[in-house]
């Protein structure tokens, strides 16, 4: 077996301190979900598990300055029961509803979901689409960055090796919906084949302002900025959401392995936007 | 710490504490079964099947990866914190009653989700209860008897 | 009028099943021995490979290593029969079961080593430390393929291993009379088991130098095959058969077992060997994944009158029951309806992919897809409905099929086929994107072996002198509640309470053998035999308490602890009383029956033209399915399952498995498929292999009918195997009518559907 040795900070700058010191040998069990599947694959060979448990820096759902602030410890069934996050984005809980199976809910974290950074998270196109930020820390400060801009490709993210995850923010919504369609393989617990994000602001179905992001379709989630701009000012119909989603096939590039065909997730992709869009825009099916 | 990056954990288990030095990557469900808590099964050892479930600090989780760890210091129940050959838990009795198993693998695990279940939403609809178990692979029975089952414990079957 | 009983045809549950609840089985993998050692295998990572080098040396001098082991140790490596674990001989000679390779290996996850170590850490680390070097072979993977002349040769010179055919009547003829064709190509999918237990045992050599192995066996005949392996008695060998989590198959063809007592024998200490997940994906047999070619013929009155099939199924490297599930499809393939012409080519080939053997449904389930689909087709183009199509067809009692085995037992098809679409009731209204569509799909499956297997159940009943009982049967239980019912049978026969009767079993040096728990034979089979031992039993009490009540024997009941008359109730005596009487005069109350199924002559040519099973099982399941159209994704939303199990021993465990038999046909039908890619395995472990959920399986209405006319105890038929072939092709149908294209391979993926729908230009 490989070489690993268990670390538990009690305090914030603990952790900062170890990190500086261990670099990215120094892995955080976001639940252990993902972290101990992988030492058992034999892909990390060795290292320092550190349990965050006890750190309260990284606990905490609430709203501060017109942003909601979820610690980065904070467990996904957690986040799904606080009365703030249902009160200020029911979207997010609608979100994490579909995520995994309730034994994962049970252990995952937001905050793990995108530093494992695969393109097939389920939490990140929704929170790309809440134009999310990250705080990130180290021993030698804290920087705030769009989550838009933290993942560099499968697996791969701008953290720097002493740095961590402190907090997953967003603006609360002023005006506007949400829209999630995940395509799995199965209805219960399933990897995503893709999954469409929208946020939409509309009035009388014209479009104000479009935010959409995708999963599953690229080396990272990524927001479609082109198709977003071809629905700005539109007024939509069933027929007219059909039509402007096409675009979308051309900003993604997705691949083929277990879970589907490239071509597959190149045409569904035009279809889960447009019912991600009717979603948000309370159309019926 | 201690040398050979071994380390002392206490974990109550179904009332009892059990003292063990594990590795860092001992898993709680190697912990279990390593200190004689069969009931506490292996199925794939991913994550995927749901085997393994305990509850954990009142939360049914995936022991199997789940460091040992992480559980020092918390209680953790098995199925046999249920009941007894002469006192079973309404859930036991109604899973004998309505055949909610067959082999009877998945079914440490599954008691383990439906209890926690119940305890959060005493009236789940037979939706809630399939999401509840969604994490829990069955094999043998379709699930049909296992969701009847639940559901006859929610309506007040067994009181 | 249906008799009613005591036990047979309750809800009663059983006493295993508290155990299950507590969680007190102890499983394969839950036991343990002082001093046991842990046992890894290691396995090719090359589908079609000569082992140039092996060094097994650095593994054997990783500290905690007790041995290596490979080809060269095995005494028996090539074993003498084709398939371990068959007691008559299967398919080519040349194509022998290595239980290490030696030289080739012929698929990836082929076993090429064993190491034994003093833990489970050690032995994993130390696979690491095995060097092997291959030379790649040329390899095929695909059976068509591979049925080519200069295909690359698995083993001998001929990847054709199995050929069945049926001949009846002229199809030439017949399809000049029909007046509708429906041709089509069907693939089916290589389908894991996925039972939850992994395989799993552990072996010792006991104080008598006797090798126990305990594990999950669905055979423990295989004792037989260790001992030939090994080189050593078969009465040195012994096998317990632990309660299994699950088999399906799975557990079936040799897993853990010759590796077991390979290591405890070597090392004279014990040793567990458990697989992993990912192992049982690569390292296990599969399903056969099948082509089927099918062309259907009617007459506009809807009567078939042709049916002409090539079918092909891939074996994968060993030919393990390859031949047998062909047999299985051929006999199966017309499906349950009198056809007049009939002409089926069915061939097994190898390729080296992983090998396929048994699997709940053996070869009668992959045909179900094309015939149940054919079925459809014609009606739809008959415009005639799919039932009324079905009805005309259907076999009756007394038909002789084109395998030319008559139907003994009662055939209630169109009873459970109307059943299971009434039990569906309203239909489900759909939506601008999804489209709601119902499928009905009817199937026979026999139960029993096949007869010229000559198979035979042995039982040992006897009283104690309480009047409590104890059943001895070797009868294996994979979770069907196998130990359940033959307690069932023997408490209503000995008018005694389930609690009052202990079940001793699946031991092969302690209990009589039963015989396998396989084929939809062990209620048939074991519940024959602990019939037959109860009643002799019972004869005997009965024939004591005659003489003492003076009356004769025949006129006598058991029931509540008293042997009494019939119709003079009044007049009875205690049943210890009884029992009592004959120890004391040392007529024991014991008997250690035989039930032997019909015994027939081998299959005489590659014709099946002979009675091949002893009977079979009808029935039906319908489905309602929400296809969205935009997407493909299926969501299923009713269904029903309705078949004629003869007598129910036990009410919900009939249920369950025809609810079980729903969740893994539809499985099979919409989203399990074990892919390799050019050999490599892809979906080896439950996160990429998919299986339904909680939330994949909707609710299920069975219903269970019971013409009384099967040939198991009571009347029963049996209904392990038949649960389960029927559901695909009643999603399959479902989908057709939906959409109203009939996709052809399966599993129906979202992704098959939505290019089935741009293709034909709807969506």
């Amino acid at each position: 077996m490989g070489d690993f040795r268990f670390f538990r900070p009690t305090a914030l700058e603990e952790l900062l301190d170890f990190k500086a010191k261990e670099g990215s040998k120094a892995r955080i069990l976001d639940g252990g979900s993902n972290v101990l599947v992988y030492i058992k694959e034999g892909t990390i060979p060795g290292g320092t598990l550190v349990d965050v448990k006890f750190l309260e820096a990284i606990k905490g759902i609430e709203v501060r300055e017109g942003r909601v602030e979820i610690g980065a410890g904070e467990l996904i069934a957690d986040i799904m029961e606080s009365p703030v996050i249902k009160k200020e984005i029911p979207f997010l809980r609608d979100v994490l509803q579909k995520f995994a199976n309730p034994l994962v809910r049970n252990m995952a974290t937001l905050a793990g979901n995108i530093a494992d950074s695969s393109p097939i998270g389920d939490t990140i196109p929704p929170l790309l689409v809440l134009e999310a930020q990250l705080v990130l820390a180290s021993a030698k400060g804290q920087r705030v960055i769009p989550l838009e801009e933290f993942f560099t490709g499968p697996g791969k993210n701008v953290l720097e090796p002493e740095e961590v995850i402190l907090k997953v923010q967003f603006p609360v919504p002023v005006q506007g919906s949400g829209g999630h369609i995940k395509l799995g393989l199965r209805k219960g617990t399933s990897c995503s084949v893709a999954s469409v994000a929208v946020w939409i602001v509309a009035e009388k179905n014209s479009v104000e302002d479009i935010r959409i992001a995708l999963g599953g379709v690229a080396p990272t989630p990524i927001r479609a900025r082109k198709t977003e701009s071809s629905f700005k000012a539109q007024s939509l119909d069933w027929d007219r959401i059909s039509a402007l989603s096409e675009t979308v096939a051309e900003e993604i590039s997705p691949i083929t392995d277990v879970r589907g065909s490239a071509e597959y997730r190149r045409q569904v992709s035009v279809s889960l936007l447009a019912k991600a869009v009717r979603q948000a825009l309370g159309m019926e099916e | 710490m201690d040398d050979l990056n071994l380390y002392d954990i206490c974990i109550t288990v179904n009332d009892r504490e059990i003292k063990a030095r594990v590795k860092a990557e001992t898993s709680l469900l190697d912990f279990l079964r390593e200190n004689n808590f069969m009931e506490v099964k292996r199925g794939c050892d991913k994550g995927d099947c749901g085997a393994c479930t305990v509850i954990k600090d009142g939360r049914a989780i995936l022991s199997c990866i789940t460091l040992a760890l992480q559980a020092d210091g918390s209680k953790v129940y098995t199925v046999k914190s249920l009941g007894t050959w002469d006192k079973m838990h309404p859930l036991q009795q109604a899973f004998v009653d309505y055949e909610a198993l067959q082999c009877g693998f998945c079914t440490p695990g599954m008691l383990m989700s439906a209890k926690v279940l119940l305890d959060a939403n005493p009236k789940p609809t037979r939706e809630e209860i399939r999401e509840a178990i969604s994490g829990n692979l069955c094999r043998c029975t379709g699930y049909q008897k296992i969701v009847d089952a639940i559901e006859a414990v929610a309506r007040g079957e067994y009181r | 009028m249906k008799k009613e009983y005591s036990v047979v045809g309750t809800r009663i549950a059983g006493l295993d099943e508290k155990d299950k609840v507590l969680g007190n089985v102890v499983f394969a993998d839950d036991f343990t021995l002082p001093g046991m050692l842990h046992g890894k295998v290691f396995r090719s990572t090359k589908a079609s490979a000569r082992i140039k080098r092996l060094d097994v040396s650095k593994a054997q001098a990783f500290p905690g290593v007790v041995c290596v082991l490979t080809a060269g140790d095995v005494p028996n490596n090539e074993s003498v029969k084709n398939v371990v674990g068959q007691t008559t001989e299967v398919g080519l000679l040349e194509a022998k079961h290595q239980v290490l390779a030696r030289e080739r290996v012929r698929y990836w996850g082929e076993a090429i080593a064993l190491i034994v170590a003093e833990s489970l850490d050690i032995a994993r680390d130390a696979l690491k430390l095995i060097e092997v070097e291959y030379e790649e072979l040329p390899a095929v993977f695909d059976p068509l393929e591979a049925m080519k002349p200069d295909a690359p040769k698995i083993h001998g010179n001929n990847n054709v291993i199995a050929s069945w055919k049926l001949r009846k009547g002229e199809v030439e003829k017949g399809f000049a009379q029909a007046d509708v064709v429906v041709e089509n190509t069907y693939r089916t999918p290589r389908q894991e088991h996925a039972h939850i237990e992994p395989e799993s045992g552990v072996a010792w050599v006991d104080d008598m130098g006797v090798i126990n192995v305990r594990y999950a066996a669905q055979v423990i005949e295989h004792y037989r095959d260790i001992a030939t392996v090994l080189g050593v008695p078969e009465s040195r060998v012994r096998v317990i058969g632990t309660l299994i989590g699950g088999g399906f198959g799975g557990k079936e063809d040799v897993t853990v077992e010759v590796f077991l007592a390979l290591m405890t024998w070597k090392t004279g200490r014990p040793v567990k060997l458990t697989f992993t997940r990912e192992e049982m994906g690569y390292g296990r047999h599969k399903r056969h994944p099948y082509v089927l070619k099918y062309k259907t013929g009617a007459t506009k009155e809807g009567k078939l009158v042709a049916l002409e099939a090539q079918i092909v199924s891939d074996a994968g490297a060993y030919v393990y029951l390859s031949p047998w599930v062909l047999i299985y499809s051929t006999v199966h393939s017309t499906g349950p309806y009198l056809i007049p012409n009939v002409k089926v080519d069915a061939n097994s080939v190898l390729t080296n992919n992983i090998m396929t053997s048994a699997f709940r449904g053996f070869g009668g389930m992959q045909v179900v897809v094309a015939y149940e689909a054919q079925m459809d087709d014609l009606a739809e183009k008959l415009g005639m409905d799919p039932l009324e199509l079905r009805r005309k067809n259907y076999l009756k009692k007394g038909d002789v099929t084109a395998s030319y085995q008559e139907i003994t037992s009662e055939v209630w098809l169109e009873k459970c086929a109307r059943a299971a679409l009434d039990a569906l009731g309203e239909k489900s209204k759909g939506g601008k994107t999804k489209k709601v569509g119902r499928g009905l799909a009817c199937a026979w499956q026999s139960y029993g072996r096949m007869t010229y297997l000559h198979d035979t159940s042995n039982c040992w009943v006897n009283l104690e002198m309480d009047g409590s009982a104890v059943v001895r049967t070797g009868i294996p239980d994979l979770g069907g509640g196998q130990r359940e019912s033959v307690r069932a049978i023997a408490a209503e026969v000995l008018g005694l309470n389930v609690e009052e009767i202990h079940v001793i079993s699946t031991d092969s040096q302690v209990t009589p053998l039963s015989g396998t728990v396989t084929a939809t034979r062990a209620l048939y089979m074991s519940g024959n035999a602990t019939k037959l031992a109860a009643e002799n039993v019972k004869k005997i009490i009965t024939d004591k308490a005659a003489e003492i009540l003076s009356v004769a024997p025949e006129k006598l009941d058991l029931k509540d602890h008293t042997v009494y008359v019939v119709d003079d109730p009044k007049k009875r005596i205690p049943l210890v009383d009884a029992i009592k009487q004959c120890y004391f005069e040392g007529k024991i109350p014991q008997s250690l029956a035989t039930f032997r199924a019909p015994f027939t002559e081998p299959i005489s040519s590659d014709v099946i033209k002979d009675p091949v099973f002893p009977d079979f099982t009808f029935g039906a399941q319908a489905a309602e399915v929400e296809v969205d159209i935009e997407t493909g994704e299926v969501k299923v939303l009713k269904w029903a399952t309705a078949y004629d199990i003869g007598q129910a021993i036990n009410v919900n465990r009939v249920e369950g498995q025809l609810e079980g038999g729903v969740a893994q046909g539809l499985g099979f039908g919409l989203m399990e498929d074990y892919l390799e890619v050019d050999g490599v395995p892809w979906t080896w472990n439950l996160h990429d292999y998919i299986i339904p959920t909680s939330k994949d399986v909707p609710d299920i209405k069975s219903i269970v009918l019971e013409s009384g006319s099967g040939k198991g105890p009571f009347g029963a038929k049996g209904i392990g195997e038949p649960a389960i072939s029927a559901a695909g092709p009643a999603a399959a149908n479902a989908v057709k009518d939906a959409i109203g294209i009939r996709v052809t391979h399966l599993p129906i993926t979202a992704e098959r559907i939505f290019f089935a729908l741009r293709q034909r230009g709807g969506g």
